[in-house]
Protein backbone atom coordinates (compact mmCIF):
# COMPACT_ATOMS: atom_id res chain seq x y z
CA UNK A 1 0.00 0.00 0.00
CA UNK A 2 1.25 3.67 -0.96
CA UNK A 3 2.41 5.59 2.27
CA UNK A 4 4.52 7.68 3.21
CA UNK A 5 8.53 7.55 3.17
CA UNK A 6 11.27 9.03 5.61
CA UNK A 7 11.95 10.88 2.63
CA UNK A 8 8.82 12.54 2.30
CA UNK A 9 8.33 10.93 -1.16
CA UNK A 10 5.92 8.21 -1.36
CA UNK A 11 6.52 4.76 -1.65
CA UNK A 12 5.31 1.23 -1.94
CA UNK A 13 6.40 -2.00 -2.61
CA UNK A 14 8.19 -3.50 -5.33
CA UNK A 15 8.91 -7.43 -4.09
CA UNK A 16 10.39 -6.64 -0.85
CA UNK A 17 11.79 -3.28 -1.94
CA UNK A 18 10.20 0.19 -1.11
CA UNK A 19 10.68 2.23 -4.01
CA UNK A 20 9.00 5.08 -4.95
CA UNK A 21 5.95 4.77 -5.91
CA UNK A 22 6.15 6.62 -9.23
CA UNK A 23 8.99 4.41 -10.43
CA UNK A 24 6.96 1.08 -9.79
CA UNK A 25 4.98 0.89 -13.07
CA UNK A 26 8.11 1.34 -14.69
CA UNK A 27 9.76 -1.01 -13.16
CA UNK A 28 7.18 -3.86 -13.73
CA UNK A 29 6.79 -2.33 -17.02
CA UNK A 30 10.40 -3.14 -17.83
CA UNK A 31 9.76 -6.73 -16.64
CA UNK A 32 6.82 -8.05 -18.25
CA UNK A 33 8.57 -6.36 -21.71
CA UNK A 34 11.22 -8.48 -21.09
CA UNK A 35 9.42 -11.50 -20.71
CA UNK A 36 5.93 -11.09 -22.96
CA UNK A 37 7.18 -13.30 -25.57
CA UNK A 38 7.61 -16.22 -22.67
CA UNK A 39 4.99 -15.57 -20.58
CA UNK A 40 2.35 -17.92 -21.18
CA UNK A 41 4.95 -20.88 -21.15
CA UNK A 42 6.43 -19.60 -17.59
CA UNK A 43 3.23 -19.93 -16.14
CA UNK A 44 3.04 -23.53 -17.58
CA UNK A 45 5.82 -24.12 -16.17
CA UNK A 46 5.83 -22.71 -12.78
CA UNK A 47 2.41 -23.66 -11.65
CA UNK A 48 2.96 -26.95 -13.47
CA UNK A 49 -0.14 -26.68 -15.96
CA UNK A 50 -2.46 -26.01 -12.39
CA UNK A 51 -2.98 -21.68 -13.93
CA UNK A 52 -5.09 -23.13 -16.36
CA UNK A 53 -7.32 -24.70 -13.91
CA UNK A 54 -7.55 -21.83 -12.06
CA UNK A 55 -8.04 -19.83 -14.86
CA UNK A 56 -10.86 -21.91 -15.70
CA UNK A 57 -12.31 -22.10 -12.69
CA UNK A 58 -12.39 -18.08 -12.60
CA UNK A 59 -14.52 -18.07 -16.17
CA UNK A 60 -16.59 -20.44 -14.81
CA UNK A 61 -17.37 -18.45 -11.84
CA UNK A 62 -18.39 -15.75 -14.21
CA UNK A 63 -20.31 -17.78 -16.42
CA UNK A 64 -21.09 -16.04 -19.10
CA UNK A 65 -24.51 -16.38 -20.44
CA UNK A 66 -25.31 -17.94 -23.70
CA UNK A 67 -27.83 -16.45 -25.25
CA UNK A 68 -27.81 -12.65 -24.18
CA UNK A 69 -25.22 -9.64 -24.75
CA UNK A 70 -22.64 -9.78 -22.29
CA UNK A 71 -19.68 -6.93 -21.82
CA UNK A 72 -17.02 -7.62 -20.73
CA UNK A 73 -13.47 -6.55 -19.46
CA UNK A 74 -10.52 -8.37 -18.73
CA UNK A 75 -7.69 -6.24 -17.45
CA UNK A 76 -3.79 -6.80 -17.43
CA UNK A 77 -4.75 -9.88 -18.56
CA UNK A 78 -2.54 -8.81 -22.42
CA UNK A 79 -2.08 -12.10 -23.73
CA UNK A 80 -5.54 -13.06 -24.10
CA UNK A 81 -5.62 -16.02 -22.47
CA UNK A 82 -8.55 -15.35 -19.83
CA UNK A 83 -10.44 -12.91 -22.36
CA UNK A 84 -10.07 -15.88 -25.05
CA UNK A 85 -11.71 -18.60 -22.36
CA UNK A 86 -14.63 -15.70 -21.51
CA UNK A 87 -15.36 -15.44 -25.30
CA UNK A 88 -15.85 -19.52 -26.01
CA UNK A 89 -17.45 -19.78 -22.67
CA UNK A 90 -20.09 -17.08 -23.66
CA UNK A 91 -22.60 -16.90 -26.70
CA UNK A 92 -22.65 -15.05 -30.01
CA UNK A 93 -23.41 -11.94 -28.25
CA UNK A 94 -20.61 -11.81 -26.06
CA UNK A 95 -17.65 -8.81 -25.82
CA UNK A 96 -14.47 -9.24 -24.58
CA UNK A 97 -12.04 -6.50 -24.60
CA UNK A 98 -8.62 -6.90 -22.99
CA UNK A 99 -7.02 -3.80 -21.60
CA UNK A 100 -3.34 -3.87 -20.77
CA UNK A 101 -0.53 -1.51 -19.78
CA UNK A 102 1.95 -3.50 -21.83
CA UNK A 103 2.35 -3.19 -25.58
CA UNK A 104 4.48 -6.40 -25.90
CA UNK A 105 1.63 -8.58 -23.87
CA UNK A 106 -1.26 -6.63 -26.24
CA UNK A 107 0.82 -7.28 -29.03
CA UNK A 108 1.08 -11.21 -28.34
CA UNK A 109 -2.42 -11.47 -27.44
CA UNK A 110 -4.00 -9.95 -30.53
CA UNK A 111 -2.08 -12.37 -32.44
CA UNK A 112 -3.74 -14.83 -30.43
CA UNK A 113 -7.21 -13.55 -30.73
CA UNK A 114 -6.89 -13.79 -34.56
CA UNK A 115 -10.72 -12.93 -35.44
CA UNK A 116 -12.26 -14.04 -32.30
CA UNK A 117 -13.24 -11.05 -31.80
CA UNK A 118 -11.88 -9.84 -28.15
CA UNK A 119 -10.40 -6.04 -28.76
CA UNK A 120 -7.08 -4.78 -27.05
CA UNK A 121 -6.48 -1.29 -25.81
CA UNK A 122 -3.38 -0.18 -23.91
CA UNK A 123 -4.39 1.50 -20.56
CA UNK A 124 -3.66 1.59 -16.92
CA UNK A 125 -5.91 -0.24 -14.34
CA UNK A 126 -5.90 3.11 -12.22
CA UNK A 127 -7.58 5.17 -15.45
CA UNK A 128 -9.27 3.01 -17.36
CA UNK A 129 -10.54 4.49 -20.83
CA UNK A 130 -14.35 3.76 -20.40
CA UNK A 131 -17.12 5.60 -19.71
CA UNK A 132 -18.89 4.63 -16.36
CA UNK A 133 -21.70 1.33 -16.38
CA UNK A 134 -20.14 0.19 -19.66
CA UNK A 135 -19.40 -3.41 -18.46
CA UNK A 136 -21.71 -6.75 -17.15
CA UNK A 137 -18.48 -8.56 -16.27
CA UNK A 138 -14.70 -7.31 -14.87
CA UNK A 139 -11.79 -9.86 -14.20
CA UNK A 140 -8.46 -9.62 -13.55
CA UNK A 141 -5.92 -12.27 -12.94
CA UNK A 142 -3.03 -12.23 -11.81
CA UNK A 143 -2.50 -8.61 -12.40
CA UNK A 144 -3.53 -6.47 -9.69
CA UNK A 145 -0.52 -7.16 -7.68
CA UNK A 146 1.07 -5.16 -9.83
CA UNK A 147 -0.84 -1.98 -9.91
CA UNK A 148 1.00 0.53 -8.22
CA UNK A 149 -2.44 1.99 -6.45
CA UNK A 150 -4.32 -1.29 -5.48
CA UNK A 151 -8.08 1.09 -4.27
CA UNK A 152 -7.79 3.43 -7.37
CA UNK A 153 -7.88 -0.36 -9.63
CA UNK A 154 -10.62 -0.99 -7.45
CA UNK A 155 -12.74 1.75 -7.66
CA UNK A 156 -12.05 2.09 -10.99
CA UNK A 157 -13.69 -1.60 -11.45
CA UNK A 158 -16.36 -0.28 -9.66
CA UNK A 159 -17.03 2.42 -12.05
CA UNK A 160 -17.12 0.75 -15.32
CA UNK A 161 -19.76 -1.97 -13.71
CA UNK A 162 -23.04 -1.83 -14.80
CA UNK A 163 -25.67 -2.40 -11.25
CA UNK A 164 -25.64 -6.40 -11.25
CA UNK A 165 -22.12 -6.26 -12.87
CA UNK A 166 -19.41 -8.82 -11.37
CA UNK A 167 -15.70 -8.57 -10.03
CA UNK A 168 -13.86 -11.15 -9.96
CA UNK A 169 -9.82 -11.36 -9.08
CA UNK A 170 -7.44 -14.47 -9.34
CA UNK A 171 -4.29 -13.66 -7.43
CA UNK A 172 -1.81 -15.38 -5.56
CA UNK A 173 -2.67 -15.63 -2.02
CA UNK A 174 -1.59 -17.37 1.52
CA UNK A 175 -0.79 -21.60 1.66
CA UNK A 176 -2.50 -22.08 4.81
CA UNK A 177 -0.96 -25.17 5.94
CA UNK A 178 2.50 -25.05 7.66
CA UNK A 179 3.91 -27.99 5.98
CA UNK A 180 2.47 -26.88 2.35
CA UNK A 181 4.05 -23.32 2.80
CA UNK A 182 7.71 -24.48 3.76
CA UNK A 183 7.24 -26.47 0.78
CA UNK A 184 5.76 -23.67 -1.51
CA UNK A 185 8.19 -21.46 0.12
CA UNK A 186 11.49 -23.36 -0.94
CA UNK A 187 9.84 -23.70 -4.26
CA UNK A 188 9.27 -19.97 -5.10
CA UNK A 189 12.34 -17.98 -3.80
CA UNK A 190 14.81 -21.06 -4.97
CA UNK A 191 13.01 -22.89 -8.15
CA UNK A 192 10.97 -19.99 -10.07
CA UNK A 193 13.85 -17.21 -10.16
CA UNK A 194 15.89 -20.18 -11.75
CA UNK A 195 13.07 -21.44 -13.81
CA UNK A 196 12.75 -17.83 -15.12
CA UNK A 197 15.84 -17.51 -15.56
CA UNK A 198 16.52 -20.53 -17.94
CA UNK A 199 13.24 -19.48 -19.94
CA UNK A 200 13.82 -15.91 -19.98
CA UNK A 201 16.98 -15.15 -19.43
CA UNK A 202 15.51 -12.46 -16.17
CA UNK A 203 15.72 -14.44 -12.92
CA UNK A 204 15.26 -11.00 -11.20
CA UNK A 205 11.67 -10.50 -12.56
CA UNK A 206 10.80 -13.75 -11.39
CA UNK A 207 12.41 -12.70 -7.87
CA UNK A 208 10.06 -9.45 -7.72
CA UNK A 209 7.28 -12.23 -8.63
CA UNK A 210 7.73 -14.40 -5.64
CA UNK A 211 8.12 -11.44 -3.34
CA UNK A 212 5.45 -9.66 -4.85
CA UNK A 213 3.27 -12.42 -4.28
CA UNK A 214 4.40 -12.56 -0.09
CA UNK A 215 4.07 -8.74 -0.22
CA UNK A 216 0.26 -8.94 -1.59
CA UNK A 217 -2.52 -8.56 1.37
CA UNK A 218 -4.21 -11.37 3.01
CA UNK A 219 -7.38 -12.85 1.56
CA UNK A 220 -9.28 -11.61 4.05
CA UNK A 221 -7.50 -8.01 3.63
CA UNK A 222 -7.77 -7.79 0.46
CA UNK A 223 -11.74 -9.05 0.84
CA UNK A 224 -11.77 -6.06 2.95
CA UNK A 225 -10.62 -3.61 0.72
CA UNK A 226 -12.74 -4.50 -2.00
CA UNK A 227 -15.72 -4.00 0.40
CA UNK A 228 -14.78 -0.44 0.93
CA UNK A 229 -14.72 0.41 -2.79
CA UNK A 230 -18.66 -0.17 -2.59
CA UNK A 231 -18.72 -4.10 -3.73
CA UNK A 232 -21.56 -5.94 -2.32
CA UNK A 233 -21.33 -9.79 -0.99
CA UNK A 234 -17.12 -9.36 -1.12
CA UNK A 235 -16.04 -12.83 -0.92
CA UNK A 236 -13.10 -15.22 -1.66
CA UNK A 237 -12.59 -19.17 -2.59
CA UNK A 238 -8.87 -20.03 -2.30
CA UNK A 239 -7.77 -22.85 -4.24
CA UNK A 240 -4.67 -25.49 -4.47
CA UNK A 241 -4.22 -24.70 -0.69
CA UNK A 242 -4.09 -20.73 -1.11
CA UNK A 243 -1.16 -20.72 -3.39
CA UNK A 244 -4.50 -18.48 -5.16
CA UNK A 245 -7.24 -17.07 -4.33
CA UNK A 246 -10.22 -15.72 -6.56
CA UNK A 247 -12.27 -12.58 -4.93
CA UNK A 248 -15.32 -11.70 -5.89
CA UNK A 249 -17.59 -8.74 -5.75
CA UNK A 250 -21.26 -7.40 -7.33
CA UNK A 251 -21.74 -3.79 -8.09
CA UNK A 252 -25.28 -3.94 -6.26
CA UNK B 1 8.28 -6.36 -55.52
CA UNK B 2 5.05 -6.18 -55.93
CA UNK B 3 2.22 -3.47 -57.24
CA UNK B 4 -0.50 -4.49 -54.82
CA UNK B 5 -2.43 -1.64 -53.16
CA UNK B 6 -1.40 -0.73 -49.67
CA UNK B 7 -4.57 -0.92 -48.58
CA UNK B 8 -5.08 -4.45 -49.58
CA UNK B 9 -2.03 -6.45 -48.14
CA UNK B 10 -2.56 -4.43 -44.45
CA UNK B 11 -3.38 -6.89 -42.40
CA UNK B 12 -6.68 -6.86 -41.08
CA UNK B 13 -5.86 -6.67 -37.12
CA UNK B 14 -3.64 -3.11 -37.72
CA UNK B 15 -7.11 -1.55 -38.26
CA UNK B 16 -9.01 0.27 -35.08
CA UNK B 17 -12.01 -2.26 -33.99
CA UNK B 18 -15.04 -0.16 -34.57
CA UNK B 19 -16.88 -1.34 -31.52
CA UNK B 20 -13.64 -0.13 -29.49
CA UNK B 21 -13.76 3.11 -30.77
CA UNK B 22 -17.53 3.47 -29.78
CA UNK B 23 -17.04 2.76 -26.35
CA UNK B 24 -13.60 4.60 -25.78
CA UNK B 25 -13.43 7.89 -23.73
CA UNK B 26 -10.38 9.61 -22.31
CA UNK B 27 -8.92 8.36 -19.19
CA UNK B 28 -8.19 11.62 -17.54
CA UNK B 29 -11.84 13.14 -18.50
CA UNK B 30 -13.96 10.14 -19.34
CA UNK B 31 -15.33 12.78 -22.02
CA UNK B 32 -15.59 11.15 -25.49
CA UNK B 33 -13.04 11.20 -28.05
CA UNK B 34 -12.69 12.41 -31.38
CA UNK B 35 -11.61 9.82 -33.91
CA UNK B 36 -8.72 11.22 -36.25
CA UNK B 37 -8.52 8.29 -39.35
CA UNK B 38 -5.81 9.97 -41.18
CA UNK B 39 -3.38 10.82 -38.25
CA UNK B 40 -4.51 7.83 -36.71
CA UNK B 41 -5.28 9.37 -33.40
CA UNK B 42 -8.16 9.79 -30.75
CA UNK B 43 -8.43 13.41 -29.50
CA UNK B 44 -10.09 14.13 -26.36
CA UNK B 45 -10.26 18.30 -26.15
CA UNK B 46 -11.09 18.19 -22.21
CA UNK B 47 -7.83 17.19 -21.71
CA UNK B 48 -5.67 18.71 -24.87
CA UNK B 49 -4.52 15.46 -25.66
CA UNK B 50 -4.18 13.03 -28.80
CA UNK B 51 -3.61 9.24 -27.94
CA UNK B 52 -2.29 6.91 -30.53
CA UNK B 53 -3.34 3.95 -32.14
CA UNK B 54 -0.33 2.00 -33.05
CA UNK B 55 -1.29 -1.02 -35.25
CA UNK B 56 -4.37 -1.00 -34.40
CA UNK B 57 -4.32 -0.82 -30.75
CA UNK B 58 -5.00 2.46 -28.80
CA UNK B 59 -3.10 3.69 -26.42
CA UNK B 60 -5.33 5.35 -24.05
CA UNK B 61 -2.41 6.56 -21.21
CA UNK B 62 -1.89 10.12 -21.15
CA UNK B 63 2.18 9.79 -20.98
CA UNK B 64 2.07 8.45 -24.21
CA UNK B 65 -0.59 10.88 -25.55
CA UNK B 66 0.29 14.15 -27.64
CA UNK B 67 -0.37 17.51 -26.41
CA UNK B 68 -2.25 19.80 -28.40
CA UNK B 69 -1.78 23.34 -29.24
CA UNK B 70 -4.27 25.82 -28.25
Amino acid sequence: MPERGVGGGVETDFGFARIPLREKQGRVDRIFRNVASRYDLMNDLMSGGLHRLWKDRLVAMLNPPKARAFDHVDVAGGTGDVALRIAKAGGPETRVTVADINADMLEIGRARAGRTGVSFVEANAEALPFPACAFDGYTIAFGIRNVPRIDAALAEAYRVLRRGGRFLCLEFSQVDNARLDRLYSAYSFRAIPEIGRLVTGDADAYRYLVESIRRFPSAEDFRGMIEKSGFARASFVKLTGGVVAIHSGWKL
Amino acid sequence: MTDKDPKQTEPETSRIDPRLLEILVCPLTKTTLEYDAKQQELISRAAKLAYPIRDGIPIMLPEEARPLED
